[in-house]
């Protein structure tokens, strides 16, 4: 499951995580829209070592900006809070567990 | 068919290699979904004279272009005029957003030809850290910021005005003769850009002898590159990588004619196409299996 977290989840749950999946998005993105519901698969996938996110740009500008977010749909990967990775645009399932993969 | 329910074959092109698959998976009575122009191709109707083009001696281009159109027309097979932007990988199915449209497709067969042109200098390096292809999806992450369009073609323009209504400035590089119109909150600087480059932590447009700053550039062109096209496609240079069978290296999808590879030939693209069709067919009837 991909959880929708604001900027205080965002502090409290995704920094926490051992391993976080972060998707940088937005209600009005083409690209953003089609990556969901692969994320989603995704998640079902790798969801026993990872934990996965959606947060919203439009609500949560700090958090983008702080991420240096300036292409969207843009997926980043921390560790206890600590960037790690990130990954831009549309990706095919296969080619983001392959990604999150080689980061464990 | 209707346009909104998924279609067997998604086929984008149609210059003889998306003709020739058309017609194919028509045989093979497959619900096909046949994107491009009704011009059919304009590589196709400039050439001056095709020789070996088996059964058309000395054919000039636009003639063959009418006998292909006459078999599409014997065999009901329509052409939806709109400009496929992205093929996205769902996993089962593809999804195309095809003008402002989102179509959908158990498979796909790319038949788009060459995109001539490379990727600027500094272009392909900054893709996502100051270079976007797309400024309706990253406009409101340059709100109030600085930016450059580099258009590839006039219809560009209007992606810049809009950009010039929420960002402070805009500077607007046309790589194309002619006039561009434009409101005034858009600066036209008529150098040709040769380069992008990154420069403390900005990006730098570099036109004429001279290095214009902004936070981001869009770079707008026409044609878009296959991996640019579907996200995650393997690519050899400008060509999709495939095998025998017409396969990428994306499951359900498949290319034929110039984007696979030269020699550029007619014959040789529609006789993949062929081959594309007859692949794509087989990948549906193994999926059904699967069900």
């Amino acid at each position: 499951m991909v959880k929708k977290i604001d900027g205080q989840a965002f502090q409290t749950e995704a920094k926490a995580a051992d391993v976080a999946v972060v998707d940088f998005n937005a209600t009005w993105c083409g690209p953003c829209k089609m990556l969901s519901p692969v994320l989603e698969a995704v998640s079902e996938e790798l969801g026993d070592k990872v934990s996965f996110y959606a947060v919203d740009v439009d609500d949560n500008p700090d958090l983008a900006a702080e991420y240096r977010v300036q292409s969207i749909p843009c997926l980043v990967l921390m560790k206890k809070g600590a960037f790690v990775d990130q990954s831009i645009g549309f990706k095919p399932q296969a080619a983001i567990s392959g990604w999150i993969s080689g980061n464990l | 068919m209707n346009n909104m329910e998924r279609a067997d074959i998604a086929i984008i092109g149609t210059g003889p290699a998306g003709l020739e698959a058309a017609i194919t998976a028509t045989i093979r009575n497959k619900k096909v979904l046949l994107l491009g122009s009704r011009d059919l191709s304009r590589k196709l109707t400039r050439a001056q004279e095709i020789q070996n083009y088996l059964g058309f001696p000395a054919v000039r281009g636009e003639d063959l272009a009418k006998a292909f159109q006459a078999h599409l027309d014997q065999m009901g097979i329509e052409i939806l005029e709109e400009r496929v932007s992205a093929v996205y990988a769902m996993g089962d199915y593809f999804a195309l957003q095809a003008g402002e449209q989102m179509l959908e497709a158990s498979t796909v067969i790319l038949a788009t030809g060459v995109v001539q042109g490379k990727p600027l200098p500094g272009e392909s390096e900054n893709l996502g850290h100051g270079v976007s292809y797309c400024a309706t999806c990253d406009a409101a992450l340059v709100r109030g910021k600085g930016v450059a369009v580099v258009g590839y073609s006039p219809k560009e323009e209007a992606e810049a005005a809009f950009l010039g209504e929420i960002c402070p400035e805009v500077l607007y590089f046309p790589m194309y003769a002619g006039e561009v119109s434009l409101p005034d909150s858009v600066t036209v600087v008529k150098e040709k850009v040769t380069g992008l480059e990154k420069r403390d932590g900005q990006m730098a447009v570099l036109a004429g002898d001279k290095a214009y700053a902004a936070a981001s550039v869009f770079v707008l062109r026409d044609a878009v590159a296959p991996g640019q096209l579907v996200p995650g496609l393997e690519t050899e240079g400008a060509h999709v990588k495939v095998n025998r069978r017409m396969e990428s290296s994306l499951p359900g999808l498949f290319a034929c004619g110039d984007i696979v590879g030269t020699p550029y030939q007619y014959i040789k693209a529609a006789g993949e196409g062929n081959i594309a069709a007859l692949s794509a067919v087989g990948y549906l009837e193994e999926m059904k299996h699967k069900a």
